[in-house]
């Protein structure tokens, strides 16, 4: 096998499908990014969340909580945190591969939801994306839940006790205090996981979404070359990453303000 | 000591950890006065970092009452004026406690005014231009109104724990609790601390200060209370305390630190 310029010019005859399959992948990666970070948010308050049915049970009659003891056990129990634990085990736990197997052909299988085969933004075919995005979601949904949850409690309880000392609510301290110094905190940990999302995007192709990958597969069976479409697409990749991370590196640079000076 | 004027009624405050089995407060029963300045001096390990940071429930007593403005904060439940049974508001009663920690705590990414202004603007809702025009006032009073768009990193120790002291000061609280608040700082720093605290005591302010500093206790307090082992072993004026202890174990501490 050799690489040759000819190649190259050969490959470039399917730029437009190239084109497209950037464009796709931008576009699973933006949406992807976008709902996993909801999702991730969801996870981490309910993980974190002081939700507690059962707490009755170690109340004493003059109103105080027990701290000990087995009816105080099972008063913490939270069934909110653990189901966003589970959620989060289960998806860290088990192949990206099967799970948007699972998602494209049991989830969105014609006899439950069935997708209209239109096209969307032009020209992505819904009922593959969607199943695609949803699937990258569900997944980068647990690994930046896990960050996010890293994160705030990062910050110095300090901060919160000072926060709440003041009289802010719970709520109050999380959004002016905590979640600011976690962010920053968690910047590089969160570009480095966008940056998986857009390199991870490139599984969808086998359910059939257009992005770059299956331009390489197009490019690859219409010229019979390997190497050559191979090495456009690892070019085209970088261009999307290394930028991506950049940026991130940038906006946490900004976020620096008051740590030195 | 008039009732009348008790502020916090403390009664039998416990606070035990591992089943009963460390008791950071074992029965403390306190009453807290208007205008007092209550010095509260024990060795490392006695409880009266517990027992301050109960006042304002940063920790859960285990038992015991808090009354507070006629309302014991450490019950779940309260009776409102109607006499309904509600979820007690901890937030509330924490605006009128003002609270002043050993590492200052102020928020790093805030400047110094922001860091002033946050809980006044969101809490109260005043307006920020109001709350900023007061806490510019409170700055110049410690002597850093150039200091107030700073970030609290470009802060000396001594200078930090003044914001800390004038950012509790914004809420108008009815009484400040101070937690060993000079002994992360720099001997050097200390005292411009020490007279902030003093002014506000002359003030009238309502205080409760758990501190190392004798020479503060003896000068500005009203009150000293000493604490081992989770209990309040003797109180009473600072001349009868620091001249006259009766109990050994204040006697052994007052021949340790003096």
């Amino acid at each position: 096998m050799s690489i040759s310029v000819s190649g190259f010019e050969r490959t470039f005859q399917y730029a437009q499908m190239f084109k497209e399959g950037m464009l796709c992948t931008v576009y699973l990666s933006l949406f992807t990014v976008i709902l996993g970070f909801m999702l991730a948010l969801v996870l981490a308050v309910m993980r974190m969340s002081n939700f507690r049915p059962l707490r009755f049970l170690a109340m004493t009659s003059d109103g105080h909580a027990r701290e000990e003891g087995f009816r105080a056990f099972v008063s913490r129990f939270n069934p909110i945190s653990f189901v966003a634990t589970v959620y989060v085990e289960v998806i860290r736990a088990t192949p990206m591969l099967v799970q948007l197997f699972i998602v494209y052909q049991v989830v969105f299988d014609k006899d439950v939801i069935n997708l209209p085969s239109v096209t969307v933004l032009g020209f992505l075919k819904l009922n593959r994306f969607l199943p695609g995005v949803v699937a990258l979601a569900l997944n980068s949904g647990a690994y930046l839940s896990e960050i996010i949850r890293a994160g705030i409690q990062s910050v110095d309880g300090g901060q919160t006790e000072a926060a709440r000392s003041l009289g802010l609510s719970q709520g109050q301290t999380m959004r002016f205090i905590v979640l600011p110094q976690a962010i920053k905190n968690i910047l590089p940990a969160i570009a480095n996981e966008f940056v998986t999302i857009i390199k991870e995007s490139a599984i969808t192709y086998t359910i059939g979404v257009a992005d770059l990958m299956a331009a390489v597969k197009a490019a690859q069976a219409g010229t019979f070359l390997v190497l050559e479409p191979l090495l456009v697409v690892a070019a085209l990749y970088f261009c999307l990453t290394f930028p991506t991370s950049k940026i991130i590196a940038y906006f946490e640079r900004r976020m620096r303000r008051g740590d030195r000076r | 000591m008039a009732i009348a004027d008790s502020l916090i009624r403390v009664t039998d405050l416990k606070k035990y950890y591992n089943h009963g089995a460390i008791k950071a407060l074992d029965g403390v029963t306190v009453d807290i006065n208007k205008g007092d300045v209550m010095v509260v001096i024990g060795p490392s390990g006695s409880g009266k970092s517990t027992f301050l940071r109960s006042l304002n429930l940063m920790e859960m007593p285990t038992g015991g009452a808090i009354l507070f403005d006629g309302v014991d904060i450490t019950k779940k439940k309260v009776r409102n004026e109607a006499g309904k049974m509600v979820k007690l508001d901890i937030d509330k009663h924490r605006q009128k406690m003002g609270m002043v920690f050993q590492h200052f705590n102020l928020f790093p990414h805030m400047t110094i005014l922001d860091n002033m202004t946050l809980a006044p603007v969101q809490v109260k809702h005043i307006s920020k231009a109001e709350a900023g025009e007061k806490a510019k006032k409170l700055l110049e009073r410690v002597g850093l109104a150039d200091r107030a768009d700073a970030y609290p990193i470009q802060l000396s120790g001594g200078q930090k724990q003044r914001v800390a002291i004038v950012r509790a000061l914004m809420m108008e609280p009815e009484v400040m609790l101070f937690d060993e608040p000079t002994s992360a700082l720099d001997p050097e720093m200390v005292g411009e601390v020490l007279d902030v605290m003093k002014e506000l005591a002359q003030e009238g302010m309502t205080m409760v200060v758990v501190t190392h500093e004798m020479g503060f206790a003896r000068e500005v307090g009203n009150r000293v209370l000493f604490m081992a082992d989770g209990q309040l072993l003797e109180q009473g004026a600072p001349a009868d305390i620091f001249e006259h202890p009766r109990h050994p174990r204040l006697k052994d501490f007052l021949s340790k630190v003096l």
